[in-house]
């Protein structure tokens, strides 16, 4: 059932046409190298063999976000890594929220387990954080979204099947963070459990 | 990160729409920098007697481990110089 993933994103096709869905700017370079290449004019309009492999190299090689300075010439529908829309997981070890903001914070899309009528413990299943992975993803493509970064909170069992029912309505995931909270020593936490 | 690094610590790009491989890399620098267990450990709180017989054994096992295997591999090098050459 998960080996269904449907791959939103097309396959390293030269994108010639300047208004396609996945206009790959000239990605020829690494993160920490500046070349001039990259930031002449020529933007969207590249040939079919230099795309090909400049893309190539620029995905092998790219784990690492794009850092927020003036480097980046990497663009998902047009935008820029840190204009892009949020996805916001946070799953507990009893819930999955799911929650899409847009990259100045203003909420979208909210869904949780609870909401798609799952009660109790089926909430804390994987399957309930894929439907409702799958439900936000279905509210977010009408309301116009395509690309999405996703942040994680929390070890929760939804944790990944959240992210998969993302890609399975939809969504097309660029990037994931993990913003679990770990303190440094803050708050005392509750006490040891003894089963 | 909250506030600090957002978008540059812990962040994995997705290669290809592979989200499977982002996770798994995710987790595994996730799991060699000790944040997944240092989140689990947190989960309920660790007296400081319990906490200082946790890293002992954890020292003594990390020992444990080096040494064996250095054995390990010492003791499964098969070509080596004949000790008795010339005897």
């Amino acid at each position: 059932d998960h080996e269904g993933i449907v791959c939103q994103l097309l396959p390293t096709i030269p994108c010639s046409k300047s208004n396609g869905p996945f206009t790959l700017k000239c990605s020829c370079e690494s993160i920490g190298l500046q070349r001039t290449l990259c930031t002449s004019a020529v933007r969207r309009q590249e040939t079919a063999a230099s795309t090909t492999s400049s893309a190539k190299t620029s995905r092998d090689s790219s784990i690492f976000p794009p850092i927020i300075g003036e480097e980046s010439s990497l663009r998902w529908g047009g935008k820029k890594f840190e204009e892009l829309p949020i996805a916001h997981v946070k799953a507990t070890y009893n819930n999955t929220h799911i929650q899409l903001t847009e990259s100045t914070g203003q909420s979208m899309v909210r869904t949780s387990c609870g909401t798609e009528g799952f009660k109790n413990i089926k909430k804390s299943t994987p399957i309930a954080a894929q439907t409702a992975g799958i439900s936000a993803a279905a509210k977010a493509t009408a309301k116009g979204v395509k690309f999405v970064r996703v942040v994680v909170k929390g070890l929760g069992p939804g944790r990944l099947s959240a992210i998969k029912g993302l890609t399975m309505g939809g969504l097309e995931v660029i990037s994931i963070t993990d913003n679990t909270p770990v303190p440094h020593n803050g708050c005392r936490p509750r006490k040891a459990r003894r089963t | 990160m909250s506030r600090h690094l957002r978008f540059i610590a812990r962040t994995v790009m997705v290669q290809n729409g592979n989200v499977d491989e982002a996770y798994k890399i995710l987790n595994r620098i996730l799991t060699h920098d000790g944040v997944i267990d240092a989140v689990k450990r947190k989960r309920y709180y660790e007296k400081p007697c319990r906490e200082r017989q946790r890293k002992n054994f954890e020292n003594c096992r990390r020992i444990y481990h080096s040494e064996m295997a250095r054995k390990i591999t010492f003791i499964s090098v098969t070509n080596r110089e004949d000790p008795w050459l010339g005897c």
